[in-house]
């Protein structure tokens, strides 16, 4: 479980009004509790989810509602296999300017086809599916700015 | 190391990722062709070459024992291939222009454009294409551009060119496999064009700024000192030297 993973979780937590969530694993124990029931303070809390993830904020779920009803939202896109840029650099769709772009939303890729190129100070990157299935979204604009690790593409691998 | 010889062909780099992606290139792998029709600089520029008179190849290196957060020393490792080939072949004041130019007498006389496959967070292959002026010595289009004729005086038998070329590429890759990381950094650093001279650039936004290159990040960047010997760091895109 990573860093980002743990907040995700907190964020979570916070967001379905429960007071505290313990949670055991292979190697890891976690207890997240909201800190106080004071309705105040966790309603501020709640306000900056939005503007971090996307994932959680999805569920538009008041702020008491029971954790059961932003499970679904976080189950349909688990299903989703997301390709992350292995590099920083510059996403482009396409191989050229002039070429058609590699994907789109809808396009049906099998495992080794090339779904974009990341260019970084000049060395052009191609950047081949590890799965097969059906690119569900596409995160980034073309020719813009990628960091390391920055989800590029949604598969659905059914 | 096989070399395949075309007439001609749209483009070195893009027939020879279709063989690797075939499973038809191995290593050190090089594809020669007297005429590119569609000669390839980065993202849609144009590489021209005059028929018969010039060297535009590709190589394919095996480079998966590399991380990808490495991938910029391939590009130091073949600019100092041709760096150290030119130099060979008895070419004055050869410098690398960040990030892979190669110059000579300040003028440009080799491109090269690296273009590598990655899967599953492994570079499974690296293809290089390099553009060589060698005989032609009409550049009435291209003012900064020559030649090894136009530069030396001699006229140069081109698979000789090429072989002296492929032989330093192995001993550069060889460093890479080596991982003699600090080495190649601080060779390809000690060859750049205009390292520690007064110069002036342009940035993104197009305005014009001085400093000093002192050299390159781990990942690449160029790394200019600026006013009050502040270094700052750029991508490719957002610096240009005027020169």
């Amino acid at each position: 479980m990573d860093i980002k993973e743990i907040q995700n979780l907190i964020k979570f937590v916070a967001k379905s009004g429960a007071s505290e969530v313990k949670l055991e694993m292979d190697d890891i124990k976690i207890t997240i509790k909201t800190g106080s029931d004071d309705k105040g303070e966790s309603t501020t809390y709640v306000q900056q989810i939005p503007m971090g993830q996307a994932h959680v904020a999805q569920a538009p779920a008041p702020v008491a509602a029971p954790i059961v009803a932003s499970a679904p939202a976080a189950d349909e896109n688990s299903k989703y296999i997301t390709i992350k840029s292995p590099i920083i650099g510059t996403f482009y769709r396409k191989p050229s300017p002039d070429k058609p772009m590699f994907v789109e939303v809808g396009t049906s890729i099998k495992e080794g086809d090339v779904l974009c190129v990341i260019e970084a100070m000049k060395l052009f990157n191609e950047i081949e599916s590890e799965v097969s299935g059906k690119i569900v979204k596409i995160l980034v604009d073309d020719s813009s700015p990628v960091e390391f690790d920055q989800p590029l593409f949604l598969v659905d691998p059914s | 190391m096989r070399i395949i010889k075309l007439d001609a062909i749209d483009s070195t780099n893009t027939y020879l990722k279709k063989l690797s992606v075939a499973g038809h290139a191995e290593d050190g792998l090089a594809l020669v062709a007297k005429l590119q029709t569609q000669g390839r600089g980065q993202m849609g520029t144009i590489w021209e070459a005059q028929e018969a008179k010039n060297l535009t190849f590709s190589v394919f290196k095996d480079v998966s024992f590399l991380e990808v957060s490495q991938h910029f020393y391939i590009s130091m490792a073949v600019s100092l291939a041709v760096f150290e080939a030119l130099n060979s072949l008895g070419l004055k004041d050869v410098k690398v222009k960040w990030p892979n130019d190669i110059l000579s007498d300040n003028k440009k006389i080799a491109g090269i454009l690296i273009e590598n496959v990655i899967k599953m967070n492994v570079i499974s292959g690296s293809v290089i294409g390099i553009g060589l002026n060698v005989n032609q010595t009409d550049f009435s289009a291209l003012p900064s551009a020559s030649s090894l004729l136009l530069l030396s005086g001699q006229v140069h038998n081109l698979d000789e060119v090429l072989d002296v070329i492929l032989k330093q590429i192995e001993i550069h890759f060889n460093y890479l496999k080596q991982e003699a990381f600090s080495f190649l950094k601080a060779s390809y650093e000690s060859q750049l064009f205009r390292k520690d001279k007064p110069s002036t650039f342009t940035n993104a936004e197009g305005s014009l700024f001085s400093g000093y290159i002192v050299g390159i990040s781990n990942h690449g960047q160029l790394l200019i000192k600026v006013e009050d010997e502040i270094i700052k760091r750029f991508d490719f895109k957002e610096v240009a030297l005027l020169y």
